[in-house]
């Protein structure tokens, strides 16, 4: 093994915590039981990875092999760094019927050919999804496996999602993921997160939405009627309207893990009295970010406590409805500074 | 008895005072309770005639607004009625207008109530008028499966606000081509395109359940439409038999394309195997399987 792989498995050993370590080791198969077995999980882990460091020398493990250890990790976690979605437009006649080898020799293909030293592998999900990690090198270099970067894409959906990618290499990747995906382009869709199946329920519509429709099926979360038939709520169908609303914006049941919503505002300052701020001509620039450990149900909650005005205001909506969190707002109205959203 | 001791020591005269005293003074206390009661009994009867009363003019005042509302309609045609002013003049008095709108809201309704039972699209208004809500139901072989929804908005041009349809249904391309021109066309689409998907996959679903043994799914994609199982020969070595089916019309429940591929190179050209592949192609895959197993020709 060379020094570059050692450094790689060393990295991706830290990077492991020791709880799950056994685990993934296993899941890697390229140790044998009694190799596995003679490794000590109670030792500190500078002593671990030295001992694993000599077995993986004796099976005469290579870079190939280190970077699935890479890969199976993070597929089991993939809230290790954050990912951002783009989604590809126009799709050509063979978008429909896309195959899965097809992709991955096309992609294969397509990035080789536009940079020369880069290392691409491949692994399929029991979803569907087709994992590919990406480490980069350019005309003299290496491909350099410290910081590969990560690309999700569910085959037949239009939504590709990427982590630990540098703008340089930007347009080689999309290049190569609209030519291999048969599609016309590929555009940012302003959304990301660390949850990925948060980012993919959100998008895929995987969480119950709630319509107006005339046969409804019970919302789950109404109130319990009061117990004694003498105590009436006067505002009861009010609070049903509310909940209604906040239910119809945002969804219901298990909601996607959005962490953060984030709106650019570059609106001019309006302000009811004289003072300087609001006489000034050019926007007032700030940023409003909303934090929260699951963002939209803090949201719902606000619409159906009341906290928020009840007819969802469109501002709020649009995290769900275009599937996007991060918004640019200008003075003349928030058709002309969104860019349009997955939705039609 | 130290008590009557007591009493009797002051005379039987006092003790039998008293007792009177004690006597009225039980049933003065019992007379006050009888009264509670009455009272009590008078409040619940009250209670229920104001509960009565309550839902009357609750009732009332349902019919009133949606009555209002019909109004509001009749006067709006009115005006609209003196604007562009018509040769015979409007015959119709207010009343007349107003009954007819509502038996027109009567049948539209059932129309309507109709539409569901038969299972058909389901329509509700949103928005006060500004926007429709379309759910459409899958089913496949006589259970029902989803309902999507879309929801329209319908106040100039018609566009989609929102949906639950899954992105790998080509939503766009089927709107593009006919929802601002042909809508009922448009929805016809839609829904083929949807019940065809949820037919294949409940098909793959049931397959996995009751074949478990015998069928294996080896590769399927989220839209169903190239699935490759795997069964085996009922003889001793039991060669493995792949089946592609291909899907390449959406709309449809049945493959437009089977290929049978086994170890054994002269298997798929048999005239068992034959048969079994025209009739993958005409019936749906787990009866056409189930009815292979029992045949005897797959494990």
């Amino acid at each position: 093994m060379d020094d570059s792989t050692k450094q790689v498995l060393r990295q991706i050993i830290r990077r492991i915590p020791l709880n799950k370590l056994q685990n993934m080791l296993s899941k890697w198969e390229h140790l044998s039981k009694k190799q596995l077995r003679s490794l000590e999980f109670t030792q500190p882990k500078w002593l671990l990875c030295d001992n694993l460091l000599s077995i993986c020398e004796e099976n005469d493990l290579s870079m190939k092999h280190v970077t699935e250890l890479e890969i199976i990790y993070r597929i089991d976690h993939p809230a290790q760094g954050s990912w951002n979605v783009c989604q590809l437009i126009d799709p050509e006649e063979e978008a429909v019927t896309a195959d899965l080898l097809h992709f991955k020799q096309l992609f294969k293909a397509h990035l080789r050919g536009l940079i020369s030293h880069v290392s691409v592998k491949t692994k399929k999900h029991e979803d569907g999804a087709i994992w590919i990690r990406i480490a980069w090198g350019d005309n003299f270099t290496q491909p350099n496996h410290l910081k590969p970067t990560y690309v999700v894409h569910h085959l037949q959906t239009p939504y590709v999602f990427v982590s630990g990618l540098t703008m340089k290499h930007k347009p080689l990747l999309h290049q190569a993921l609209v030519l291999s995906a048969h599609y016309g382009g590929i555009k940012d869709v302003h959304l990301s997160g660390r949850c990925l199946t948060a980012l993919r329920d959100l998008l895929m519509r995987q969480y119950k939405q709630v319509f107006p429709v005339k046969h409804p099926r019970l919302l789950l979360e109404r109130s319990p009627l009061p117990s004694n038939p003498n105590i009436q709520m006067e505002h009861a169908k009010h609070a049903e309207n509310r909940l209604q609303m906040a239910a119809e914006a945002f969804g219901e049941g298990i909601l996607p893990k959005l962490e953060t919503a984030v709106y650019k505002l570059e609106t001019r300052f309006r302000e009811n009295g004289n003072g300087m701020l609001g006489r000034r001509e050019e926007p007032f620039r700030g940023v409003v970010k909303f934090a929260s450990s699951n963002l939209l149900e803090s949201l719902k909650y606000c619409v159906s406590s009341g906290m928020a005005s009840a007819p969802v205001t469109p501002l709020l909506s649009s995290i769900t409805q275009k599937g996007r969190n991060y918004f640019v707002i200008t003075d003349k109205g928030p058709g002309a500074s969104h860019t349009p959203g997955p939705n039609i | 008895m130290e008590d009557a001791r007591e009493c009797l020591r002051d005379g039987v005269l006092n003790h039998l005072n008293v007792l009177e005293i004690e006597a009225l003074e039980l049933s003065r206390q019992q007379q006050l309770c009888l009264q509670q009661q009455s009272r009590v009994d008078d409040l619940r009867i009250m209670v229920d005639k104001l509960r009565a009363q309550k839902d009357q003019l609750k009732a009332r005042a349902k019919t009133t607004m949606s009555l209002q509302q019909l109004k509001a309609v009749v006067h709006q045609r009115n005006e609209e009625f003196n604007d562009d002013i018509s040769e015979e003049g409007c015959s119709m008095t207010a009343k007349s207008q107003l009954s007819f709108l509502m038996a027109r809201k009567t049948q539209v309704k059932d129309l309507l109530q109709a539409h569901h039972l038969i299972g058909g699209y389901d329509v509700t208004e949103t928005c006060r008028g500004k926007g429709v809500c379309i759910s459409i139901a899958t089913a496949f072989e006589g259970f029902y499966l989803e309902t999507y929804n879309l929801e329209l908005d319908v106040s100039r041009a018609i566009q989609i606000c929102r949906h639950n349809i899954p992105p790998f249904i080509p939503l766009e391309k089927l709107a593009q081509v006919n929802l601002q021109t042909d809508l009922m066309g448009f929805l016809s689409t839609l829904s083929h395109h949807l019940n065809g998907f949820a037919g294949r996959r409940q098909q793959i679903r049931l397959i996995q359940e009751v074949l478990r043994d015998s069928v294996e799914v080896m590769e399927s994609n989220v839209l169903f439409n190239t699935i490759v199982l795997m069964c085996a020969d009922p003889e001793e070595n039991g060669r493995a038999v792949l089946c592609t089916l291909e899907y390449s019309d959406l709309s449809r429940y049945l493959p437009t394309k089977v290929t049978i591929e086994s170890e054994d190179k002269a298997l798929p050209s048999t005239p068992q195997w034959k048969e079994s592949q025209s009739l993958l192609l005409q019936t749906p895959a787990h009866t056409a399987l189930k009815a292979l197993k029992m045949k005897g020709q797959i494990a």
